[in-house]
C-alpha cells in the first residue's frame, strides 16, 4: 500500500517537475473552481493525490433530529431581510448609557476608538479611496458609518460576540438600543429621518434604516447569481491582482527601486532569538531539595522492590535503614554497600547526599 | 578512554592531515545548512577550531550526557522538545493585537526553524476573536439545518464515526504580510510571512454528512457558526463545500489543539483560514448569504476606488525564501562556500508547478527545484544549490501555480490592489543579502 502511495506522487511530481503547460493536468484538475482555482476530482487513479475508499455507501443516518426548543435556541442569525429579526426596541438614549457602562471602555466614548480597541463612529465614506502612498498619512476610515453594508450584522453580531468579556448577556431591547445610539452616533438615517435620543428602534422598524456604504462592495452576491457572480469576479485575475508574469530574462518592472527596511519593529514576545540553549529557569518550589539527584542517580536501584535496595515508599524497610541514625545512613552511602557503589557511582558531596537521604525518607513515612 | 582516542583519530585524519584549512571550513559550514549538498559534510564536526586548539574538545573529552544516567522515558507522558529548542516559539506583536490583549490578535509561527511542510501542532499559527475556546467535547455539538430535508444534530461521536479522510493542506490568514503592504516594517521572516501554517488534517468530507441530510438545490450558501464567545461566523457557496470541505477534528494525528478549535472545525482547502470556522457548532443552508460582521466589517479588500472586495477567498499563489533569511543569515558563509537556498510555496487555487529564484531583485530568474511531496492546497519545499560570491543579493523566489496563476511583483499588485486593502497579499518578497551575508526584510517597488 506504501509502496502505491509513494508511486503515485512521484508520479505526479515528474509531471509538474517536467511539463510546463501540460503541468495544467498534473492531478487531472480544471480550472473550474468558485474561486477561478482548481477544482481536482477524486478518482483512485494514478494521478490522484490521494487514495481512497470509493466503496459506495452512503446515509449513514447518524445523529438525530433537532427539536424546536434546540432550533430556536440557536439559530439566533439575523439576515438584512429581516429574517430572524427579533422581537425588541429601544431608544438613542438608553442606548447611550449602556454604550457608556458596558462599551465605552474598549470604543472610546461614542465610539471614537483610541484605545487600540476598532473605532465605531466618525470619519467620512470620501476617506475610503485614500491611499497612505509616500507624502500622504490620511488613512481610509473603516466604520459603521462609512463602511459597514448591512445594519443587520450590528444587531446580530453585538447580541453574539458582546460585550467582549461576556458576549451573549446582554438583552434583544439592550442590543436595540445599543445599535440604535450607535446608528445616530454615525448620523444613519432611519426611515429617511435623522435619529435623535427619544427614536425609538425595534423589529418593526429596523428594515428601514439605509446604511451609507451598502454598495461599496464588489462582486454582488445578492440574489440567486450571487455566487456564480463572485465566481466570475475570482476567475479574472485582473480584478484581483493576480496579474503576475513568468518572465525569466531581462523582465522590466518600471521604477522599481530596492527598499530595505528601516527601523523594523522589534515589540515582539517573547525577543527575537535563534540561540540554543537552555532556558532561564524558573524557581520551581514543587522540587524538593535532593530530588532532581534522587530521581537522576538513585531511582534506578531504589525505585522499585526487585533491585534489593530499601525502596523509596516502602515505609517498613526504611524505617529500618533509618533507626541507624543518619550519621551512620550517611556513612554507609559515602562508602558504598553489597551491589551499591560508593555515593551510588555518583560524585555528589557529603551534604547533597544527606539531602538525596533526607528526600528518600521523607517519600517512604 | 580507548574509544576516545579512537574518535580523535579518526577525526584529525579526516579533518587535518588529508583535507586544507579552506576546504575543511567549507564542508563545516555546508553541514550546518545542508545535508545533502556534500556527502562527506556529516562526517564532520560543523564546530570552528580556533587557533590554539588542536581539537575539538567535544570530542576528545567525554560529555555529561555519555556519563551519566538520562532521565527517565516517561519523565514526560506527553513528550516535549529539547529544552534547548525553547527559542523556537510562536510570536506575538502588540502591533496585530487590540492594545496587546492577546485574546483578539494572532500569533505567527517560526517558519525560520520549520522543516519540510508539516508545522508541528504547537507551533501553527493562531488567530483568535474571543480567546482560545475551551469546550468540553462530551458537551459539544454540531447542528445542521435550514434549507434542508433532515435537519441534524451531531455529537463528536457521531462526527468520528463517519469514514474518515486525511488531507495535508496549509492554511493561512489572509492578512498574512499585512504589515508590509506601504513599505517593510519587520526584519524578520516570522513577522513577514508567519501566518501560514500547513498540517495533516484528519475528519468527515462534509458532502458525505450532507447526502443524508439533503441540502434543496435552491441552498446556494451555506452559515458556519462557531461555538467560541464571539460564535465567528461566515457565508460559504454551497459549491465549495461540495467540492473539499471537510469537518476536521485531528490534526498530525492528535485531536486539534484547542488554539486551532478544539473539538471540532470546519476545513476549506485554500481558503481565508477564517472561513475554516473553528469551535463549529452550527451549519445553516439558505438562498441568500449572511452579512456576517467578518465578510463585511472586515476580511473585505479596500480599493483605491473606495470599493471593497467581498468575499475574496482563495489565498493566491505564494512563496517565500526560508533560508537564508533574517533570522538565519549568511554570515559565516565565505566566497566559494556552497550552500543551499530553501523555501516554501502554497497555492490555495490548487498545486505549485514552479518557482524561480532572482539574485538581482526580478531582473533575471533561475527556476529552483520542487522537493519532497507536491500537492495541491499544501506547503511545497523547493531547493536552489547556490555557490556564494559573498556580495551584495536582492534574492527573490517567484511561484506559479496550475491554474496559471504566478506571484505579482509589488508594483504589479499595488496598482491593482493600492495599499490599504490589508488583506490578500501575495506578491514577490525580497531578502537583500549584504556583501557580509547579513540578511534583511526588503522590497523591489516605485
Amino acid at each position: 500500500m506504501l509502496k502505491c502511495v509513494h508511486k503515485t506522487i512521484s508520479v505526479g511530481v515528474a509531471t509538474l517537475v517536467l511539463t510546463s503547460i501540460s503541468a495544467f493536468a498534473s492531478f487531472n484538475g480544471k480550472r473550474e473552481a468558485v474561486d477561478g482555482g482548481m477544482i481536482y476530482p477524486r478518482a483512485n487513479g494514478i494521478y490522484t493525490a490521494y487514495r481512497y475508499n470509493d466503496q459506495n455507501i452512503s446515509h449513514f443516518n447518524y445523529g438525530r433530529k433537532p427539536t424546536p426548543n434546540e432550533l430556536k435556541a440557536w439559530d439566533t442569525d439575523i439576515m438584512p431581510d429581516g429574517t430572524g429579526l427579533p422581537k425588541g426596541k429601544g431608544t438613542v438614549a438608553e442606548g447611550d448609557e449602556l454604550f457608556e457602562e458596558q462599551c465605552a471602555v474598549c470604543h472610546g466614548d461614542f465610539g471614537a476608538g483610541g484605545l487600540g480597541y476598532p473605532t465605531l463612529t466618525g470619519g467620512d465614506r470620501a476617506s475610503l479611496t485614500n491611499q497612505r502612498t509616500p507624502g500622504k498619512t490620511d488613512a481610509p476610515k473603516r466604520t459603521i458609518g462609512t463602511y459597514w453594508p448591512k445594519a443587520s450584522t450590528l444587531l446580530w453580531y453585538i447580541h453574539d460576540a458582546m460585550p467582549y468579556a461576556h458576549p451573549k448577556s446582554l438583552s434583544w431591547d439592550e442590543t436595540y438600543a445599543i445599535t440604535a445610539y450607535l446608528l445616530a452616533t454615525n448620523e444613519i438615517k432611519l426611515d429617511g429621518k435623522e435619529m435623535d435620543d427619544d427614536t425609538v428602534l425595534s423589529n418593526e422598524n429596523f428594515l428601514k434604516i439605509k446604511m451609507p456604504n451598502e454598495d461599496g462592495f464588489i462582486p454582488n452576491i445578492d440574489g440567486p447569481n450571487g455566487v456564480k457572480n463572485v465566481k466570475a469576479f475570482l476567475s479574472d485575475g485582473k480584478n484581483i491582482g493576480a496579474v503576475g508574469v513568468r518572465c525569466m530574462k531581462d523582465c522590466k518592472d518600471d521604477g522599481a527601486k530596492l527598499v530595505v527596511v528601516k527601523d523594523p519593529r522589534t515589540d515582539v514576545n517573547p525577543p527575537f532569538s535563534e540561540v540554543r540553549d537552555l532556558p532561564k529557569k524558573p524557581k520551581d518550589s514543587s522540587i524538593k531539595p535532593g530530588q532532581e539527584e534522587y530521581e537522576k542517580s538513585c531511582a534506578v536501584c531504589h525505585g522499585n522492590d526487585k533491585m534489593g535496595a530499601p525502596d523509596v515508599g516502602n515505609k517498613e524497610a526504611w524505617a529500618k535503614v533509618m533507626k541507624k541514625g543518619m550519621d551512620k545512613v550517611l556513612a554507609t552511602a559515602i562508602k558504598g554497600t553489597g551491589a551499591m557503589p560508593p555515593r551510588g557511582g555518583s560524585s555528589y558531596s557529603d551534604e547533597k547526599l544527606k539531602q538525596i537521604i533526607e528526600y528518600m525518607y521523607s517519600k517512604s513515612k | 578512554m580507548k574509544k576516545n582516542d579512537k574518535t580523535s583519530t579518526d577525526s584529525s585524519s579526516l579533518v587535518s592531515d588529508k583535507t586544507s584549512s579552506s576546504r575543511r571550513n567549507f564542508f563545516k559550514k555546508a553541514a550546518v545548512y545542508s545535508a545533502s549538498a556534500v556527502a562527506a559534510s556529516s562526517l564532520l564536526s560543523p564546530v570552528k577550531l580556533s587557533a590554539e586548539e588542536k581539537d575539538d574538545k567535544f570530542i576528545t573529552e567525554e560529555q555529561p550526557w555519555a556519563t551519566s544516567l538520562g532521565y527517565e522515558l516517561n519523565k514526560h507522558p506527553y513528550g516535549v522538545p529539547s529544552p534547548y529548542e525553547h527559542n523556537v516559539v510562536r510570536r506575538t506583536t502588540p502591533l496585530l493585537s487590540s492594545a496587546g490583549d492577546m485574546h483578539a490578535a494572532v500569533s505567527l509561527t517560526p517558519l525560520q526553524d520549520l522543516k519540510g511542510i508539516i508545522t508541528p501542532n504547537g507551533l501553527f499559527f493562531t488567530r483568535t476573536h474571543n480567546g482560545v475556546a475551551r469546550i468540553d467535547p462530551n458537551k459539544h455539538r454540531l447542528m445542521i439545518h435550514g434549507m434542508v430535508k433532515n435537519p441534524i444534530v451531531l455529537t463528536m461521536e457521531d462526527i468520528k464515526r463517519y469514514p474518515s479522510e486525511s488531507v495535508i493542506h496549509f492554511l493561512e490568514c489572509p492578512a498574512n504580510g499585512a504589515a508590509e503592504w506601504k513599505t517593510p516594517q519587520f526584519d524578520s521572516l516570522q513577522f513577514v510571512k508567519g501566518m501560514v501554517s500547513c498540517a495533516e488534517w484528519t475528519g468527515v468530507r462534509l458532502k458525505t454528512i450532507l447526502e443524508d441530510v439533503g441540502v434543496d438545490p435552491k441552498a446556494i450558501w451555506m452559515l458556519a457558526e462557531g461555538g467560541d464567545g464571539s460564535s465567528m461566523s461566515r457565508t460559504i457557496p454551497v459549491e465549495k463545500v461540495m467540492d473539499d470541505a471537510m469537518i476536521v477534528y485531528a490534526m498530525n494525528g492528535e485531536a486539534l489543539r484547542e488554539e486551532q478549535g478544539y473539538p471540532v472545525r470546519l476545513l476549506l482547502p485554500g481558503w481565508e483560514a477564517n472561513l475554516s470556522v473553528k469551535w463549529l457548532k452550527r451549519l445553516e443552508f439558505g438562498d441568500k448569504p449572511w452579512y456576517c460582521k467578518e465578510e463585511t466589517s472586515k476580511y473585505t479588500v479596500l480599493l483605491p476606488s473606495g470599493k471593497a472586495i467581498q468575499h475574496f477567498y482563495p489565498l493566491e499563489v505564494n512563496s517565500i525564501i526560508t533560508s537564508p533569511c533574517p533570522e538565519k543569515p549568511w554570515t559565516d558563509l565565505k566566497k566559494g562556500d556552497i550552500v543551499e537556498i530553501e523555501g516554501l510555496a502554497w497555492s490555495g487555487k490548487g498545486t505549485i508547478t514552479h518557482v524561480d529564484i532572482s539574485f538581482d531583485g526580478g531582473k533575471n530568474w533561475v527556476e529552483a527545484k520542487l522537493k519532497g511531496l507536491v500537492l495541491p492546497k499544501a506547503w511545497t519545499r523547493f531547493s536552489y544549490i547556490y555557490k556564494y560570491e559573498g556580495k551584495e543579493l536582492m534574492l527573490e523566489s517567484r511561484a506559479t501555480d496550475d491554474s496559471g496563476d504566478t506571484q505579482p511583483t509589488v508594483n504589479q499588485e499595488k496598482k491593482i490592489m493600492g495599499v490599504e486593502g490589508v488583506y490578500h497579499r501575495n506578491s514577490i518578497n525580497t531578502w537583500y543579502v549584504k556583501a557580509n551575508g547579513e540578511v534583511h526584510n526588503a522590497q523591489m517597488r516605485s
